[in-house]
């Protein structure tokens, strides 16, 4: 004698009540239009910004154009092999860059099926990284595959241990991941501060003032197979992200493993009902999350984009985890979406901060913020779930129109 | 004195996507009766309330409160023309006090900003005398019996000076005596020349305190009748349309082997209350058991005890003669049993997941569906396919997500799964909340069917018609215990005695 | 049914519970004064006391547990242990590390470090009061950091500097308020969204404006209320404190009388339990809940203003200066379990572990280093739920949707 049956109820399209459902709804309802709309209304509304600021909407127009060139899109028209050449160099700069951006974009997407929100990739990133650096450096003459491996997998090690103390909390105690991987975060980038800081056990020892690590043994380099080796060529690791992508696809959607991670990511409920231990999942979804933004750290560290060392300073400066919130959400989760994020934000990151040359219309650190404006919009965007359902629902709710007159003061719900 | 209406509805119309929930509604209550609004689940009686406390704004008729014509645009605007409602889930506050809940919204304030609370108080209080009842005004609502938190509910309409009450399934969640204790009240109000309506499909309650019954059916007005000269004959025939009581066609049981036996079982909920206290039956092979009872009385912790998902605090579970030892869902369904969830929508589906992936959901990680970890997807939708023909799941096919189909398809579903895993014991807990006739029959034909191929079932169920109907044999559950059990030809009311603890209702 | 609640109160469980209850937060206080009796100024220069102490501490923990509040227990314990662990390490330090370490200005230091977090934790109480979740609280803080600095930079006041702080504060909350409640996003997503955005917005117009140099000298910063004459100790520890100081002690205040003593807070409240509640006896959710965000959002941006006009920024700006903060003072909530006072008391112990982190610094600064990490571990400790099981409010983060 409870619930008369559903309600005859409008609003049953928005009725899903857990993170990866919802999450679920927006990717159905849009397909791949939504995330190109979300994308090119941020771009519109960066691009405002610019404009307005700049006093001149050619200069805003201008300033996009720039950045594409300093991400070395332009190479596209123009493909030469010479790595000196500047648009090549952009190129390869970018899908390093994007490389990163796919691994914490499958972090946080990872996470995301679960049903789980990981803000921490930036944490488990420095994590890996200072990890590899460790190993990097500390260990000298050994066979190099193995120490790139060593080093590679305690990397990842590392990065799966520090989002698996969020999934513990979540599990036993039912600490929101949110508070605890942003958390988490802080205490990764004070621990860094610590290791390379005056002092610290990992601050390098040719230059006991400078608060920044040892450098990586060449034995533990990446190689690099696009460019002259040590001037910043494109290193295996793309291979590896690549990669990374199979494995996130595989897992999730050929494995049991992967099964019980989305079931408890869209009714926690039912998988309990179908045996699923609900706990052991949530900290195994956050651990693998965890494991792929360790590797990314581990991957940067070994791959010399920051020359092969890390330092204090370079801490707060790094962003690349909170934009694979973006890559993630952009790309609804899913691999191809994330590969295609990760592209964007990676130009767009690239493009912006080392990219542009000095005659640019716009300030670099300009351009920079700039990403963080269209990463912040794109966010935003994303969460809306009843614009997105509203837009989506247009076509249907004209044909309903035009089928019966209106007659009354039928009201649509708010 | 028909003249002396408080209030018309007249030609009311509202629909929803896909449903008309009223089709041209006219009714009336004069000042100071009690007027039942009496129908099945989905006649159309709550959306026609809820029109009327202005939440939602018909397509189209008139309403008149007073012989004003009136149209609101929110509920404030219903309490302000003197309407009050109280709404079968309570709109109440549980963290807040009584008092607290009792203002809301028309606070009694001191010194223009400072939240009056010993005035609030007291006239909680005040009310609460004039009604006949005690209750403390600083009682946190979560504190207090479910009873007292519809008097609260009551008392927030008359503080908001509501001649017009409107009652939504008030006995759902009451005891017996609570019941009668509310019908008192109502008519102390009545008394008083407040008119309320009473919306229920409780044919003895509507007899009991009604002054006139109004019939709804499949969101149109059947008929308006005065108490005297209706019966619950009469009633139930206006509100179904044919002759009552759909019986399944099944043969007499032929009982086997016991397959369940549960002995002396006693289990906590989540707040650490008994809520089985003590339980013995057993299911034997080839007959339907039926667990008839009023929501609330330890069936849904029997059954949670019984598929592994509460934990048993003492007592034994055998399945075919084996005991089932601390069960967490995975051994208990790997033990032989089988469970259609009550909440088909909460437990048993994965909404978002294929129809293929739902049917897999017990047994995804076993050959041949899956090999050390490994998935096959393929082998999920062969099943499926083998399954959706078998079972008649409509709305599509292996790779449709489930929660676009219908809920009588999501259930064929959920009892695909079931009953293809073929065993020892099946659970359905509520299998019929909520869908059509045609599902209804559908189900409750495959669970005589699957009695016959031998299995034991234990059906669990808040409707005492479909337990009477399919069951071989009844077990009443009352408080947490087994107070009845029944073989054969059994009367309505003497289960429905023993469902209310076998107490004397006391009448007005 | 009837049975059950009249029931839960009567059963002996729930007279068990609550005396360990009192033991559990006995055996975390004397944890804590256990390290406190070996610093300034009781400074007992023997560690018999900090380790008896500490014991009776550990043992009222154990026997927390046992009686059945398991999480309380175990934070008594290693309170106990955290006590000794520190009494100990503070009587091997040399007096006169202790003396310069702890003296009558860590207590104005961390006054001081804690308002934007008070700031900050009263903004998140009326926002997740009225069943917002605001993970924004961050982006909102440095709005009001930078625009903080702009207001008094061009309007040559720091009255100004705070009142275009607030706004700008107010407008970005505004933005996500129109997200959450409007468009019912998801709200922590959207949250994320205005952090980063906040991010960008500040960057991008601190190098457009000041091409990435310090703000200009002179900048107006908020006044310090000077109370003359208190007596040494007195003197030190408040003498001197911001005017925002201040304003945060009597928010606090404010909050709760708002809150809990008149009409309006308790329909935020209701909002925030039971919207559709709220909504049957004619109180306008969207309303409310409008106000209370954009509310939080003038507030924690006021917070924000202080970092940067206050004693510690100085008239600078640092890109993402608000470090973290605006999720401390989330935390803050949390811990005070969306209760002012108890908000206002995390908020004071997350500023005294950070000031203290300074303190360390003479000691040495890798230590120093390593303790300001202490207020995001402290964090961490308050979300696992040591002090007892934390009630948001029930609709906490639930888009409301009329009907």
């Amino acid at each position: 004698m409870t619930d008369p049956g559903p309600s005859p109820s409008p609003e049953q399209a928005a009725e899903a009540s857990t993170l990866a459902s919802r999450l679920a709804v927006k990717q159905r309802a849009g397909g791949i239009a939504v995330p190109i709309a979300t994308v090119l209304l941020a771009f519109f509304m960066g691009g405002v910004v610019v404009a307005a600021t700049q006093h001149s909407v050619h200069k805003g127009l201008i300033a996009y154009r720039d950045i594409f060139n300093g991400a070395g899109l332009n190479w596209i028209f123009h493909p030469t092999t010479n790595l000196l050449d500047i648009s090549a160099y952009n190129l390869s700069q970018t899908l390093l860059q994007t490389s990163t951006l796919i691994l914490t974009g499958l972090a946080v997407a990872f996470a995301f099926r679960c049903g789980m929100f990981n803000i921490g990739g930036q944490g488990q990133y420095f994590m890996g990284l200072f990890v590899a650096n460790w190993i990097g450096v500390s260990l000298v003459g050994v066979n190099s595959l193995a120490h790139i491996l060593l080093a590679l997998s305690l990397g990842t090690l590392a990065g799966a241990v520090w989002a698996g103390i969020a999934g513990v909390l979540k599990a036993t105690v039912g600490a929101h991941e949110v508070i605890s991987t942003i958390m988490l975060n802080w205490i990764a980038f004070w621990f860094g501060s610590w290791l390379f800081g005056d002092g610290g056990p990992l601050q390098n020892t040719t230059q006991p003032t400078v608060p920044i690590s040892g450098q990586v043994v060449p034995g533990a380099r990446l190689p690099d197979f696009w460019g002259v080796q040590g001037f910043q060529g494109v290193h295996i690791g793309v291979f590896i992200a690549l990669a990374a992508l199979v494995v996130f696809w595989a897992l999730l959607n050929r494995t049991t493993l992967g099964y019980e991670v989305k079931a408890v990511g869209f009714n926690p409920d039912a998988a309990a009902y179908g045996g699923i231990n609900v706990r052991k999942n949530l900290i195994r979804a956050m651990a693998i999350s965890g494991a792929f933004a360790g590797l990314a750290g581990a991957i940067d560290m070994l791959g010399g984009t920051t020359n092969y060392q890390f330092g204090t300073l370079d801490i707060p400066f790094s962003q690349v985890g909170f934009l694979g919130i973006a890559v993630a959400l952009l790309g609804r989760n899913t691999a191809l979406g994330t590969l295609l994020g990760a592209l964007l934000f990676g130009g767009l990151l690239f493009g912006t901060t080392h990219g542009l040359n000095s005659g640019a219309v716009i300030q670099p650190e300009l351009a920079g913020n700039l990403t963080y404006m269209i990463e912040g919009l794109v966010v935003l965007f994303v969460g809306a779930d009843v614009l997105i359902l509203y837009v989506w629902n247009t076509p249907r709710r004209l044909l309903r129109r035009r089928a019966k007159p209106a007659t009354s003061t039928a009201q649509l719900p708010a | 004195m028909a003249d002396d209406l408080v209030l018309e509805m007249q030609g009311i119309r509202k629909e929803f996507p896909g449903v008309v929930a009223n089709d041209d509604v006219s009714f009336d209550v004069r000042r100071g009766e009690v007027h039942a609004l009496l129908g099945e689940n989905g006649a159309g009686k709550s959306t026609l309330m809820n029109i009327l406390y202005g939440l939602y704004r018909p397509d189209a008729g008139e309403i008149r409160l007073n012989g004003k014509s009136v149209s609101f645009s929110s509920a404030r605007d219903a309490i302000d023309a003197g309407i009050g409602m109280v709404h079968q889930h309570f709109m109440l506050i549980p963290v807040m006090t009584v008092a607290e809940n009792v203002v809301l919204g028309t606070e009694p304030v001191r010194s223009g900003v400072i939240l009056d609370e010993p005035a609030a108080a007291k006239r909680v209080s005040d009310m609460a005398r004039s009604l006949h009842f005690a209750v403390d005004p600083k009682a946190l609502v979560e504190d207090i019996s479910v009873g007292q938190q519809q008097r609260v509910e009551i008392m927030k309409a008359l503080y908001r000076n509501a001649d017009l009450l409107i009652l939504d399934e008030p006995t759902a969640v009451l005891t017996p005596q609570e019941a009668s204790d509310l019908f008192e009240i109502l008519r102390t109000l009545r008394r008083e020349g407040i008119s309320i309506i009473f919306i229920s499909h409780k044919l003895n309650e509507v007899l009991d305190i009604a002054d006139r019954i109004t019939v709804l059916r499949r969101g149109k007005t059947i008929e308006t009748v005065p108490r005297k000269g209706a019966t619950e004959a009469s009633l139930a025939r206006a509100m179904v349309g044919r002759d009552v009581l759909l019986r399944v066609e099944k043969e007499p049981a032929q009982p086997g082997d016991v397959l369940l036996t549960v002995q002396d079982l006693h289990v906590r909920d989540d707040r650490e209350i008994e809520k089985v206290r003590g339980v013995s039956f057993d299911v034997r092979a080839g007959e339907i058991v039926g667990i008839a009872g009023v929501d609330g009385n330890g069936q849904t912790e029997l059954i949670d005890a019984l598929t592994g998902l509460q934990r048993i605090e003492s007592g034994k579970v055998s399945i075919a003669g084996r005991e089932l030892s601390h069960p967490n869902a995975r051994t208990a369904l790997d033990s032989g049993i089988g469970h259609i969830p009550e909440d088909r929508q909460r437990r048993g589906l994965v909404l978002e997941f294929s129809i293929a992936e739902n049917i897999a959901l017990h047994d995804y990680a076993k050959p041949p569906t899956a090999r050390a970890g490994w998935l096959f997807p393929r082998r999920m939708v062969d099943r499926a396919r083998t399954l959706i023909r078998e079972f008649d799941v409509r709305g599509g096919g292996p790779f449709t997500r489930a929660g676009s189909l219908s809920g009588g398809n999501q259930q064929k579903l959920v009892a695909a799964r079931e009953i293809d895993r073929d065993p020892k014991v099946l659970i359905a807990a509520q299998p019929t909340r909520g869908l059509d006739v045609g599902a209804i029959e559908y189900l409750h034909r495959r669970l005589v069917t699957e009695r016959d191929e031998g299995r034991a079932i234990l059906l669990v169920s808040l409707e005492l018609d479909e337990i009477l109907s399919l069951s071989d044999r009844i077990l009443v559950m009352y408080e947490g215990e087994i107070v009845g059990e029944h073989t054969g030809e059994v009367s309505e009311e003497a289960i429905g005695l023993e469902m209310l603890g076998g107490r004397e209702r006391t009448a007005a | 049914m009837s049975t059950s609640w009249t029931a839960r109160l009567d059963n002996p469980l729930s007279a068990r519970l609550r005396d360990a209850a009192i033991t559990g937060y006995l055996g975390i206080f004397l944890g804590a004064f256990a390290a406190f009796l070996a610093i300034p100024p009781i400074e007992a220069r023997t560690i018999t006391w900090p380790i008896l102490i500490g014991i009776v501490a550990m043992l009222l923990g154990v026997w927390t547990i046992a009686r059945g509040r398991r999480r309380l227990g175990w934070g008594a314990f290693a309170a106990g242990l955290l006590g000794i662990g520190l009494g100990v390490l503070a009587t091997y330090s040399s007096t006169d590390n202790l003396n310069q370490a702890f003296d009558a200005t860590l207590v104005a230091q961390t006054f001081g470090l804690a308002t934007p977090l008070i700031f900050g934790a009263m903004a998140g109480i009326f926002s997740e009061r009225s069943g917002v979740v605001n993970i924004g609280l961050e982006g909102m803080m440095l709005m009001g950091a930078f625009w903080g600095i702009y207001g008094a930079d061009k309007g040559g006041t720091w009255v100004v500097g705070l009142l275009v702080g607030a706004a700008a504060g107010g407008l970005i909350a505004l933005v996500y308020a129109f997200f959450a409640i409007q468009l019912r996003s998801d709200q922590i997503v959207g949250g994320t969204g205005v952090n980063l955005l906040s991010v960008g917005i500040t960057g991008y117009f601190f190098v457009q404006l000041y091409h990435n140099a310090p703000v200009p000298n002179g900048v107006s910063l908020l006044p310090d209320v000077n109370l003359p004459g208190m007596g040494n100790f007195l003197d030190g520890a408040i003498g001197n404190l911001s005017i925002l100081t201040w304003a945060g002690f009597a928010l606090v205040i404010v909050t709760y009388l708002v809150l809990f003593k008149t009409p309006i807070g308790l329909r935020i409240r209701a909002c925030g339990e039971h919207p559709r509640a709220a909504d049957t006896v004619g109180i306008n959710v969207y309303a409310i809940r409008y106000s209370c965000v954009v509310l939080s959002g003038i507030l924690v941006a006021i917070g924000g203003v202080y970092l940067s006009e206050g004693p510690q920024g100085n008239g600078t700006f640092i890109f993402n200066m608000s470090n973290g903060q605006g999720f401390i003072a989330l935390a803050a909530v949390i811990f005070g379990n969306w209760r002012p006072a108890g908000a206002f008391g995390a908020a004071l112990l997350f500023g005294f572990s950070s000031a203290l982190a300074l303190r360390l610094q003479i000691y040495s600064p890798q230590a120093g280093t390593l303790f300001r990490m202490l207020p995001y571990v402290l964090t961490l400790v308050a979300v696992a739920g040591v002090i007892g099981r934390t009630v948001a409010p029930a609709a906490d983060g639930k888009p409301y949707v009329r009907q």
